[in-house]
This record gives C-alpha cells, sequence and structure tokens, in this order.
C-alpha cells in the first residue's frame, strides 16, 4: 500500500497495519506553513533522541528538507506504508509533512541502560543467557528485538484501581487462538483489585476456581523461552514491575521442559526430559513405596533385601510412617532455611542438617538409615524438576501418598495414583484440558521425550493455533 | 470458552480394550475350558470373532443415527414408553457390570493382597475411586483410560516375561479332539469376557474422525488386540498346565505369576494384582459413566446433572456389593450376570437394529 498525502488517513492504515497495537503513538507540530507529524513505537523510541535530533533541528531550521535538517544517521524515505510498519516495529521514528506522499524513517532506537543479568531461577548450558529485569519496556523492547515482526501484537492493560500498573499482553496475530485470546483479556479486564502484585496476584486472578496444587500458568524469566511459547501461538504476560512472565495456555507437560532439551541432540534431550519425569514421579511416591513395602508387603522384596531393611529397622521405635514423615519436615526446614539465607550462612545449614541430622539421627536410632536414603533422594528428585511450582507440588503430594500407603499398602498407592491422575485430567486452562496423556496423537514428540526438530511439525496441541504446522519441507 | 466434546480415535480404542480386559484375565481359560480343555484357545479365538459381529451390528445400528446416541435415537425407533424401559434395562445392566466387576476384584484383592482389609473397605475405596473417575465428562474420562493404558501395557509385559518359563508345548497336542461342538460351547463364556464395546452405543456421536468407516476399524483394532491378548494368555496357560491342572485351578494366571522367580521381585503376583487394580477400574468407571447417562435419559426430560447421578449409583452399589462378601453367592451372581450381557450386548442391539430396519421399510412404501 502507498502513502497517503493526507496525514490522517496514514494514521489508520498504520494502526492497522499494527493491528491497534497500543504503543502506537504520533505527535504533531507545525513549523512555519508546513505541520509535522512524527509516528513512532512509544516504547521502542529513546525520546530524547527525538527531541535533540529530530524536533529541535527542524524548529531552527525552518525553510530546509528534512534530510538536511535532522542530525540522524539512520535515515531513509519510503512511500510504501509496509516499510513504515516495520521501520516503526524496529524502533524509528516516522515523519510525515502533510500534504506529501511520504515517510522519512528515522532511527531513534532506546538503548537500554539497565544491564540485564543471567538468568537467576532456570539456568541453561546453552543457549541465550538474557533474562527479563523489572522495566517492561525494556522488556518489551528485548521481546520486539527477538521477533521482529508486526505480527507480534502487543496490548496494554492498566490493572489495579489505584495503582493502575501497566500490563502488557504479548501474542502473535497469525497464531494465537481468537476464543483463548478473547477469553483471556475478558478475565483480565475484569479483575477489579487495587492493586497488583506480580506474578502471582495475576495468575490467581486470571485463573478459575479450582482447588489443585498444580500450577496452571508458565512462569518464566527468559526471553527466549517466551519467543519460543509465543512461536507456538500461546500468549505471554508482561507486568512493570516484575522479572517474571506469564505464559498460558500450557499444558501438564510444558512445566517439564527446559531450553537446554532443545540445545542438545534429540537422544540426550529425551533422555533428560525421560530423567526429569521420572524424578517427579519419584518426587511423590518414593516415601510411599517405601511406605508399602516395608509395612504391608515385604512378600515382593527378595529375600536378601527384606532382611536388610529388617537389620535395618531392628532398634527402630517409630513406625515407617512416622519416620517417614518426620524426616520429610525435618527436610522441609531445612530447605526453608537455606532458600531465604545469604548463601554463606547457607552452607552452614546445610553442614548441620545433612551431615549432623542425618547421621546422628541414624546413629540415635531414631530413624533407619534405609529412611534416610529415602528421604535424601526424594528430597533431590523433587529439586530435579525445572519448575518450582511444580516441584513444590509434588513435594506435597507426597504426603497424601504416604498415608495412603500406610493404610492400603501397594493398593493405596495405586488409588492415590489413579486419583491423582482423574484430578489432572479434570483440570482445564481457559476451557482446554491441562493434561493429556503423553502418547496421544501428534504429542507424543515433546512430552516424555523430545524428538527430533525436524519432526516437530506440529505446534502443541494445548495452544489451539490458527496455523499448527510448524515445519513445512524439513531439509528443503 | 472452549469445551473439547470429542474424543479422538485413538482414546476410542484405548476406552475400548480397558473396558474388555478386567478381572476375565485372572480367570481365562478356566471357564472356557469346562468342554474344550486345552482346545481353549479357538473358543477364546471364537468369542473373539462373536464379539467382532456384534460390534458390526452395534455400528450398523448407529451408523443410522450418527449424531445421537442410542439413549436418544431409540425413542424414533420404539417410542416413548418402550424406550425409557430400554434405557432403564441398560442403565440396571451397565450398573450390575461395573458392580460385578467390583466385588470380583475386591474378592480377588481380598483373597491374595490384602487378607486383613475387610471386604467392604476394599470395595469401597475401589468404588470410591471409580465413582469419583465416572463423575467426570467423556473426554476426561478417555485421558484418564489413555494414561491408565500405560500400566496395562507393564501388565503385558508381565504376563509374558512369567509365562515363558518351564512348561510344555506338547499340552496343545493332538489340536481339535474335543470337536467342534465343545469348542463352540466355550466360546459363549469367552464372548462374555469380551464384553466391553457396547460403550460404542452411547460413544459414536462423539468419536471425532474423518469418515465413519474409521470407527468400525478402531473398533475392530481394539477388539483385535483384546482377542489376541485373551489368546496370548490362553496359550501361556495351556503351555504351562496340563488339561487336568486346568480342571483344578480356577486362577491360572496367579499361580503362574507366583511361579516366576525375578532376582528384583519376589512374588510377582501381588505387584501384578496390584497394578491390574488401575486396568479393572476402567471396567468399573466406564459402565458406572454409561449407566449414569442411560438414567439420565429415563425421565420425560434429560436429567443434566451427572456428577449426582453417578454417586447415587455409585452408593447403590456399595450398599449392594456388601452383601457378596462370600465367593459362592459371586458365582451365582456371575451367572445371572452372563445372562443378561448375551440379552443386553447381543440381543436387544440386534432387535433394534432389526425394528429400524423394518419401520425404514414401512415408512417407505
Amino acid at each position: 500500500m502507498k502513502a497517503d498525502l493526507l496525514i490522517e488517513k496514514n494514521e489508520k492504515s498504520l494502526k492497522e497495519l499494527l493491528f491497534n497495537s497500543s504503543d502506537f503513538k504520533f505527535s504533531d507540530f507545525e513549523i512555519g506553513n508546513r505541520s509535522y507529524r512524527l509516528f513512532y513505537l512509544e516504547t521502542m523510541i529513546e525520546s530524547i533522541k527525538v527531541q535533540e535530533h529530530i524536533i529541535r533541528p527542524l524548529l531552527t531550521n525552518v525553510n530546509g528538507t528534512i534530510r538536511e535538517a535532522v542530525s540522524i544517521l539512520d535515515y531513509c524515505e519510503t512511500d510504501q506504508l509496509s516499510d513504515a510498519t516495520k521501520a516503526l516495529v524496529e524502533g524509528k521514528t516516522v515523519v510525515q509533512i502533510n500534504g506529501e506522499a511520504k515517510f522519512y524513517l528515522l532511527g531513534t532506537e532506546l538503548v537500554k541502560e539497565r544491564s540485564i543479568n543471567i538468568p537467576m531461577n532456570e539456568r541453561v548450558l546453552r543457549g541465550s543467557h538474557e533474562a527479563l529485569n523489572e522495566n517492561i519496556n525494556t522488556n518489551l523492547n528485548m521481546m520486539r528485538k527477538l521477533i521482529e515482526t508486526p505480527d507480534l501484537v502487543i496490548k496494554f492493560y492498566q490493572v489495579g484501581r489505584r495503582s493502575n500498573t501497566k500490563v502488557a499482553i504479548l501474542y502473535l496475530n497469525s497464531l494465537v487462538n481468537e476464543v483463548v485470546l478473547a477469553e483471556f483479556e475478558r478475565r483480565v479486564a475484569n479483575i477489579d483489585i487495587d492493586y497488583i502484585e506480580a506474578p502471582n496476584f495475576l495468575q490467581e486472578l486470571i485463573e478459575k476456581k479450582h482447588f489443585t496444587l498444580f500450577p496452571k500458568i508458565l512462569v518464566t524469566e527468559r526471553p527466549d523461552r517466551i519467543n519460543s511459547y509465543l512461536m507456538d501461538g500461546k500468549i505471554a504476560i508482561l507486568t512493570d514491575g516484575s522479572p517474571d512472565c506469564l505464559i498460558l495456555p500450557v499444558s501438564f507437560w510444558a512445566f517439564f521442559q527446559s531450553p537446554d532439551d532443545y540445545q542438545i541432540g534429540w537422544l540426550i534431550g529425551s533422555a533428560i526430559r525421560f530423567l526429569r519425569i521420572l524424578a517427579f514421579i519419584l518426587a511423590f511416591s518414593l516415601p510411599g513405596i517405601y511406605v508399602a513395602l516395608v509395612t504391608f508387603d515385604p512378600r515382593i522384596l527378595p529375600f536378601e533385601i527384606a532382611l536388610t531393611l529388617q537389620s535395618s529397622m531392628q532398634y527402630i521405635a517409630l513406625p515407617p510412617v512416622l519416620e517417614a514423615i518426620a524426616m520429610l519436615v525435618i527436610l522441609e526446614i531445612l530447605r526453608e532455611a537455606t532458600v531465604r539465607l545469604p548463601s554463606p550462612i547457607a552452607q552452614t545449614i546445610g553442614v548441620v542438617g545433612g551431615i549432623v541430622i542425618g547421621t546422628v539421627v541414624v546413629q540415635a536410632n531414631l530413624i533407619s538409615n534405609m529412611m534416610v536414603i529415602v528421604v535424601a533422594l526424594t528430597g533431590i528428585a523433587s529439586f530435579n524438576i525445572p519448575s518450582y511450582e511444580m516441584s513444590s507440588a509434588a513435594r506435597l503430594l507426597t504426603y497424601p501418598f504416604i498415608l495412603m500407603a500406610s493404610m492400603f499398602g501397594l493398593i493405596g498407592l495405586e488409588i492415590s495414583f489413579l486419583l491423582l491422575l482423574t484430578h489432572l485430567s479434570r483440570l482445564d486452562t481457559m476451557g482446554i484440558p491441562y493434561f493429556y496423556s503423553w502418547y496421544s496423537g501428534e504429542t507424543i514428540k515433546d512430552t516424555l521425550f523430545r524428538f527430533p526438530i525436524r519432526s516437530l511439525k506440529k505446534r502443541p496441541f494445548e495452544s489451539m493455533a490458527k496455523e499448527s504446522t510448524r515445519i513445512k519441507t524439513p531439509r528443503g | 470458552m472452549i469445551h473439547l466434546k470429542k474424543i479422538s480415535l485413538n482414546q476410542l480404542i484405548c476406552l475400548v480394550i480397558l473396558t474388555q480386559v478386567g478381572v476375565s484375565v485372572l480367570e481365562i481359560p478356566y471357564a472356557e475350558s469346562r468342554h474344550a480343555g486345552y482346545d481353549s484357545w479357538m473358543s477364546i479365538l471364537i468369542g473373539g470373532l462373536l464379539a467382532q459381529i456384534v460390534i458390526f451390528i452395534i455400528y450398523q445400528l448407529s451408523k443410522r443415527y450418527p449424531d445421537q446416541s442410542l439413549q436418544q435415537y431409540i425413542f424414533s425407533i420404539l417410542g416413548k414408553p418402550l424406550g425409557w424401559l430400554v434405557n432403564l434395562l441398560f442403565a440396571l445392566y451397565c450398573a450390575e457390570s461395573s458392580l460385578m466387576v467390583v466385588i470380583s476384584y475386591a474378592d480377588v484383592l481380598n483373597r491374595w493382597v490384602l487378607f486383613q482389609t475387610p471386604f467392604f473397605v476394599i470395595l469401597g475405596i475401589t468404588l470410591v475411586v471409580a465413582t469419583y473417575i465416572a463423575s467426570s465428562t467423556l473426554r476426561s474420562i478417555s485421558t484418564i483410560t489413555q494414561s491408565i493404558l500405560n500400566m496395562f501395557l507393564i501388565c503385558f509385559v508381565i504376563i509374558f516375561i512369567s509365562g515363558m518359563g518351564k512348561g510344555d508345548w506338547r499340552h496343545f497336542l493332538p489340536i481339535g479332539t474335543h470337536g467342534i461342538g465343545a469348542i463352540i460351547k466355550d466360546s459363549l463364556p469367552a464372548f462374555w469376557a469380551y464384553a466391553g464395546y457396547e460403550l460404542l452405543l452411547y460413544v459414536f456421536p462423539f468419536v471425532k474422525c474423518k469418515k465413519k468407516k474409521h470407527i468400525f476399524i478402531a473398533m475392530s483394532i481394539a477388539n483385535g488386540f483384546t482377542t489376541l491378548f485373551y489368546l496370548l494368555i490362553t496359550i501361556i496357560v495351556t503351555y504351562n498346565f496340563s488339561e487336568s491342572q486346568l480342571n483344578t485351578i480356577t486362577e491360572p494366571m496367579v499361580y503362574i505369576l507366583r511361579k516366576f522367580r525375578w532376582p528384583v521381585v519376589q512374588s510377582l503376583d501381588i505387584l501384578f494384582m496390584t497394578i491390574w487394580l488401575s486396568v479393572t477400574t476402567v471396567t468399573v468407571f466406564v459402565y458406572m459413566f454409561l449407566s449414569a447417562r442411560y438414567l439420565a435419559f429415563v425421565g420425560k426430560k434429560e436429567i443434566r446433572n451427572h456428577p449426582l447421578l453417578v454417586w447415587i449409583i455409585g452408593i447403590l452399589c456399595f450398599s449392594v456389593g456388601i452383601w457378596f462378601s462370600d465367593r459362592q453367592s459371586i458365582f451365582k451372581f456371575s451367572e445371572y450376570h452372563n445372562k443378561a450381557t448375551m440379552i443386553m450386548i447381543a440381543l436387544v442391539p440386534t432387535i433394534i437394529l432389526l425394528i429400524s430396519y423394518v419401520r425404514e421399510k414401512v415408512a417407505r412404501e
């Protein structure tokens, strides 16, 4: 499309091309008999640059052309609206003189002054080492930098009656499912609270009331991860003042994916993914299995192992259930203590907790040494899960499993496992099922295992993207 | 809001397989070898074929009303009062089936795994789980079933490994000496063991597929898989036990599992029966779900509160089930149940299909 002579018409078509992105702004001024209009994306420009190098020179050089007046290196002219849109997305200021069907594209990108740190909670070995910071504009800038297309839509909402916190919703217009988006926007618009603290306030306010331990919205601080989810057709939510991004709709399996899986060979990636899910299952069931085997069905174990267990439990007064619960609670206390303390003290606690309590408790015949092994394994397994929310869920699930195991043995475990499965299957996010079996249809490729990139042809099922094909000709 | 109601063909296959297999796995081929002896594997095969014929009948019937379940189109075939009656009968039959499975397995657990736990407690916890699952939507149920298929595959592997122990292939010889009559006679109890595919009567309109024919193919795959599974068990059992041994052992699979020594797990039978609980639970909750769906159409209006109906059925099952704590009454009940199965899943759909053909012809003339 070509540029129009009139500013207003251009403004309208530019808005359309940017899908009414909220950060699309303009400003007018008149010098002599010419009236200028500056179009720009608010989040992408540095205003001092605009004032010092565009507006001020224009004001002083009344009769010259724009090329003569402005002192900006990145300059070009066009009469195409699409070029202007692209320039806007890149952070340029677009100037038009009323009555001239021409755009002047001037580079005024915002230069980030605040340093961007390495991710604290989601470290990876390979891949990008950037993390979000607290400035929403910097974050949006990072996202726009990763996805340089007008297809990326950013919409602003003000949430919080008193705080007016800026919340940005990001999605790819050509991929996102409109029904999900509409439902989500309705929920965000309906939030009526005086202030919000990201990310959890939003998370709890958006979700429907469900009695569940499991996180249904993914929290991440990595722009590359947000990027990959946006490319799947999901919605990302950034909040001003928070370095965490919420992503929805996600499935249960997303909580076991890590960017690392895609950065190493698919066989190793699959092995690690499988290990993580195994760790998740161990994290909530291992103490239960131990209790069931020891109290109910020692017949299952081979005779020699049963003897070893017997000898380790000989002088212990507590029944295995209480042993397990006591040790798990001690582990939780230690964990909670070390999380908030500065690292030198945390190390001391680690020594006191791990060595002193671990060995002395066994020597004093309070807890059997087999139980210490089981609980330590459980604890470590729970830290294998990439999502903190998911690993907390697993740790809390342990207790009902132990209780059921102590009442009905392995049958009790089986029943609690079924109940857990049922609970998961009944959950939904925005009406989309939260859990699906690892091998159902196309999803088999990215759940329990990570198939080669070239075979990941479809986007994940739960994002319900408008276009589900990701790869058309892998090697073409 | 997006609400997905349809299930995929993959899920249909899982549902059918896991509804078909249940407690009977432990007893196969005891009932099937009463007349046919070591030729019972042929009876199992013929039973599978019979099941396939019934699947074809049910498919033909459902295809005539592709957007409705039996509960709804029954009224346009039989009219109001008879339609209600059929719905009520199906509701009773399904509730009774789930009760049958749940008490049989509670009995198995009580005898082999949890000796000291009272019967009603085992019955109670299995029923609570099954009822909780049955009160979900069809989609959730399919998802759960799909996940339980993993457990089924573990059991499959356990059976396969443990069956390959010491045995004698000569147990099969000479093939076919019991005569074709005996084999066909025994294919009837085999046919009862295949029950479960009648869920197609309800599920048909909810399956997402490009062609209706694919549903039939999926059903056949599922039934074929079950047939192979039963056949495998029969072969393993016959390989391990001779005919005279078979006559005294009612649950041969348990003995084979118990006999097998594995360095990591000493008694495989307990492990197997524990994991197998989830597979039998599928049969229980699918029937309970179906029962509630049939019951919903018994009144003048459809009753929309599905969870309430399921919990009522669950409580009913529990209060009836606690009277079946001794084995003899279970045997009597199962005899009655087998007859009911014959009538409800083979005869009734055939009759309905014939009536609908006749009605159509009459209407055309």
